[in-house]
């Protein structure tokens, strides 16, 4: 496609037309001002001057006189265009770009009902984020770009990780979804992230409650769903490739992706790098209880990291059948802070400070593979959705190696390794029975096989299958009235692995005598857990306003960690004790929502109300084992209530306000931390957002100064072992700008952004290295530029 | 220039109201029937009888009493000594003083010492005192002695001390 184009221009650039003097041939092409891809069967004409382009999007108009004339160019789904040339001895070939018109997207609203509209009308309370909110707002991974809408939060690591967490609630109990296929990661600990190339994403569906209706075991707090792309236009190819500079690490970045489509058949494939040093932080000292660390330059030693994301996707379409395979690896290495790791302060030999773009011992590397298929197949009233999915999860991690208790020096730094696959398949059939119902039956299986390797243990080997089935219907009272109720259940069952130490132990019997033994660390053991999920809900569309409703009831099986762990984690220096009788976790939730928009103004509040009849957290007893505190996985009943506020308004045409605060309150009713919150509670926090939009100026077009002024208050809410963290306030300010550079392109986006405007010290309570008092990253002024290919 | 509906604004507004009122409910009815702990234990060897005190020099062969001092505001519950080899030089201690470290060695048969302790009847205040012979015909060397501390809540406060065991 990309050589068809060249061809085109380059045919017109090199022969030029001199004809008799008294009759001339107009030659020209017509283009799509957004793609720049030829626009085949455009019409031009003027009077009794007509042609049609041909499928290079060339057209030629014979035998015309010396003169000006106006033609007109116009085209199916492209806003028409009148031009005015000049035809004598000097005219050269003419080049017509046509804009995409709205009508084109009007015609499909009449079919279906907008994107918007659907949100508003089902009972689920759902936000959509779109491709621009992503743009404008990309940090360094994924889940710290989506922290800006109010109701989410991550767990960072580092300047390069991060956890997804929806209100208050992360780790597992979130499930992020992409290609409609649950993405398995960051489930290995504390310090290990997402593994998704955020760049090349069109649209996020997030959903701040119980999801496990449709979604399954995992979301019971929410969902991140990343939709599949819009597949792109017939006979259209198109590009970009986004430049990222940052100064705070030193961070390049560069990530290009193509797509392209003829008639049935389609493509698109993307690559991303990442390189970046260690971050800075606004202070040179870092005092962790009696230790104290200097810092070099302000670097937090050894955060450096790299990635490398690589995808392809092959697609088919036509009248019934839409199918996709998509083929993606992301690979990562990242550094963790070289003092203490966890909670383990160490010294080391390594010069961590001779670069600051060097990763050294502790650090690990991650690879993600995946393949997913999704076919949709129409069949008169039925349309019937296939996923399927493979996917296979690689993470090493890697510290020096030294003795511990009674384990000896260990022979390598490969401390542990753990390779899993997972195999997925999601079947649904959509139908509507009449005018007025929705119905949709799924099935959801899913099998996983976790290998481990390494010197230290923490989580054994496991094969773990679920099957869950369910129905829902919506339906529609009136169109302003839809009620939606919807049932499942799930069965599941996790086979864990013995593991019995390398080395012995030293054990004192009661009889005086010692002996030495290969501990056994994990028993074979089969569980299974069954369990229903529902859901019912009501939406009510007044004029401007919008009413949700809905009542859910949602499910996690236990994870084989919190089952089967029984080792020393010993950057966290504690011993962590899984429960073979844990239950599944069930969560009540009753969320509202209240939206009211107007062109000038929008408010709404979505409050909650949720409780946990089992909730599982790691709790730290008062005993030891071997000098360690034990750490057992425990279950109690959790109260929560909270939610979000959010306003907008247009002041002047060109100035924008948005207001959002979110709050969280939780309690433990039972158990052994009765009357306490639950780790990793987010704090009330607000954020106010302004956004002016200038005239153009020279090459600039729409150009737009943002600021945000994020409020965040203390946290004296807390659980052992964690610290309470104080308020702080952060001023980020970024520009935002289309650059005109080259006529008749489509324009370059450029976004400049200040973060942390001010250098403000301040700790974020959920971050991974909060516990070791190490503040967040300092300034960053951060560059990106997408050049449309 | 465009206006706001002050009618449709008030309307909003009560929407408003309504959660805050929601949340304050909810952070006022909340947690005064139970008394949170929330304070950690403290633990030292910063006092005439505290063992061992920095850049001790320990003889194999000899029994010394480790002695250290611990409170909680509510309940203790659990203490424990951990003797390890330092001959890898992996940690400084977290008392003041800077210790002179040997060379960089392996460990052949280094001295372990791990022994976990309960502290009955909830007391707030207690001297630990575990009486430790270092054996002959262990490694001799730089030496980390750590104790740890933990109430009944789960609270944990630790200290770390670079010690020296000499033939």
């Amino acid at each position: 496609m990309l050589k068809k184009t060249l061809s085109v221009w380059l045919c017109f650039s090199l022969c030029t037309i001199a004809f008799a003097q008294d009759s001339f041939l107009i030659k020209g092409a017509v283009l799509n001002a957004n793609t720049l891809q030829p626009i085949d069967g455009a019409s031009i004409s003027r009077g009794n001057l007509f042609s049609i382009t041909s499928n290079t999007g060339e057209f030629t108009l014979k035998n015309v006189k010396q003169g000006t004339y106006n033609l007109v160019v116009s085209s199916m789904g492209f806003t028409s265009k009148t031009i005015t040339i000049q035809v004598d001895s000097m005219l050269k070939d003419v080049i017509i770009y046509l804009e995409e018109s709205a009508t084109n997207l009007d015609e499909v609203e009449v079919l279906g009902k907008s994107k918007k509209r659907e949100l508003m009308e089902t009972p689920v309370v759902s936000y959509s984020v779109s491709e621009t909110f992503l743009e404008e707002n990309r940090e360094n991974s994924l889940m710290q770009t989506l922290s800006k809408i109010p109701g989410v939060s991550t767990i960072n690591i580092g300047s390069g990780q991060s956890k997804p967490v929806i209100r208050g609630l992360g780790f597992n109990r979130v499930a992020v979804v992409q290609n409609g296929i649950k993405h398995e990661a960051q489930q290995w600990g504390n310090d290990h992230g997402l593994e998704i190339d955020q760049y090349g994403i069109e649209n996020i569906q997030i959903i701040k409650g119980p999801a496990s209706l449709v979604y399954g075991s995992d979301a019971i707090a929410g969902v991140v769903d990343i939709q599949p792309n819009a597949i792109p236009s017939i006979h259209s190819f198109s590009g970009d490739i986004n430049l990222l500079g940052e100064t705070n690490n030193d961070l390049l970045g560069v990530s290009a992706g193509v797509q392209a489509r003829n008639h049935n058949w389609f493509y698109r494939g993307r690559l991303t790098y990442r390189d970046y040093g260690d971050y800075k932080v606004p202070t040179d000292q870092i005092s962790y209880e009696n230790y104290i660390f200097n810092l070099h330059d302000n670097n937090l030693r050894n955060t450096a990291g790299k990635e490398a994301d690589a995808s392809f996707s092959l697609g088919y379409i036509n009248d019934n059948i839409e199918s996709e395979t998509s083929f993606s690896n992301v690979n990562a290495k990242n550094g963790f802070f070289a003092n203490a790791h966890g909670l383990e302060v160490r010294t080391s030999d390594i010069d961590y400070d001779r670069s600051n773009r060097d990763i050294d011992l502790p650090y690990h590397k991650v690879n993600h593979f995946k393949i997913t298929n999704n076919t949709t197949i129409q069949s008169e009233d039925h349309t019937f959705y296939f996923d399927l999915g493979y996917q296979n999860n690689l993470r090493s991690e890697h510290s020096e190696s030294i003795p511990h208790g009674y384990m000896p020096k260990p022979p390598n730094t490969e401390e542990r390794v753990f390779n899993k696959n997972t195999y997925a398949l999601n079947v649904r059939d959509a139908f509507k029975p009449n005018a007025a119902h929705d119905m949709v039956f799924g099935i959801n299986m899913e099998f996983q096989d976790n290998n481990i390797g390494g010197w230290g243990f923490l989580i054994p080997e496991y094969n773990r299958f679920t099957v869950g089935a369910f129905a829902f219907d919506t339906f529609e009272v009136t169109p302003d009235l839809h009620f939606l109720a919807g049932l499942r259940y799930d069965y599941g069952f996790v086979d864990t692995k013995a593991y019995y130490d390398w080395f012995p132990s030293t054990i004192n019997n009661e009889d005086g005598s010692t002996s030495y033994v290969y501990l056994q660390r994990a028993q074979n053991k089969s569980l299974d857990f069954g369990n229903f999920s529902g859901s019912v809900g009501l939406s009510y569309i007044l004029n401007h306003t919008t009413f949700k409703i809905n009542v859910g009831k949602s499910f996690r099986m236990p994870l084989a960690n919190e089952l089967a762990s029984d080792g020393v984690n010993y950057h966290m220096y504690r011993y962590e004790k899984g429960n073979l009788d844990l239950d599944p976790e069930s969560s009540y939730q009753l969320d509202l929502d209240i939206d009211h928009t107007t062109n000038a103004f929008s408010i709404g509040v979505s409050p909650f109300v949720n409780f946990f009849e089992n909730f599982i957290y790691l709790n730290p007893t008062s005993a030891y084992y071997e000098t360690l505190q034990i750490y057992e996985y425990t279950q109690s009943k959790v109260f929560r209530i909270g939610g979000e506020i959010r306003a907008s308004t247009t002041i002047f045409e060109n100035l924008k306000l948005d207001a959002s605060s979110e709050y969280v309150y939780s309690r433990q009713t039972s158990g052994a931390k009765e009357g306490f919150t639950i780790p990793f509670s987010p704090p009330l926090s607000s954020l106010l957002s302004a956004r002016y939009q200038f005239k153009d100026l020279l090459f600039l077009s729409k150009p737009q100064l943002i600021a945000d002024y994020k409020i965040t208050a203390s946290q004296d809410e807390i659980v052992p072992p964690e610290e309470k963290t104080p308020g702080y306030q952060l001023f980020n300010m970024s520009f935002i700008s289309e650059l005109n550079l080259f006529k008749n392109n489509s324009p370059i986006e450029m976004r400049v952004k200040l973060n942390n405007v001010f250098n403000t010290k301040y700790f974020d309570h959920t971050s991974f290295y909060r516990l070791i008092d190490v503040p967040e990253a300092g300034r960053n002024l951060s560059i990106s530029l997408t050049v449309p290919l | 220039m465009r206006f706001l509906y002050p009618y449709k604004m008030r309307f909003t507004l009560k929407y408003y109201y309504s959660f805050l009122s929601m949340l304050l409910i909810a952070s006022c009815t909340s947690d005064d029937s139970i008394d949170k702990d929330e304070e950690k234990p403290t633990i030292t060897v910063n006092y005439t009888d505290g063992f061992p005190q920095g850049c001790s020099v320990l003889t194999k062969g000899e029994t010394y009493n480790f002695r250290a001092q611990v409170t909680d505001n509510k309940a203790l519950a659990s203490y424990s000594i951990d003797i390890h080899n330092n001959f890898d030089h992996h940690t400084h201690d977290d008392q003041v003083t800077e210790c002179d470290l040997e060379e960089i060695k392996d460990a052949v048969n280094p001295f372990i010492f791990m022994e976990n302790y309960t502290i009955e009847n909830e007391l707030t205040n207690y001297e630990i005192n575990v009486s430790v012979t270092i054996p002959n015909d262990i490694d001799a060397g730089d030496y980390h002695c750590a104790y740890s501390v933990t109430d009944e809540t789960g609270w944990q406060a630790r200290t770390s001390i670079d010690i020296k065991i000499t033939d």
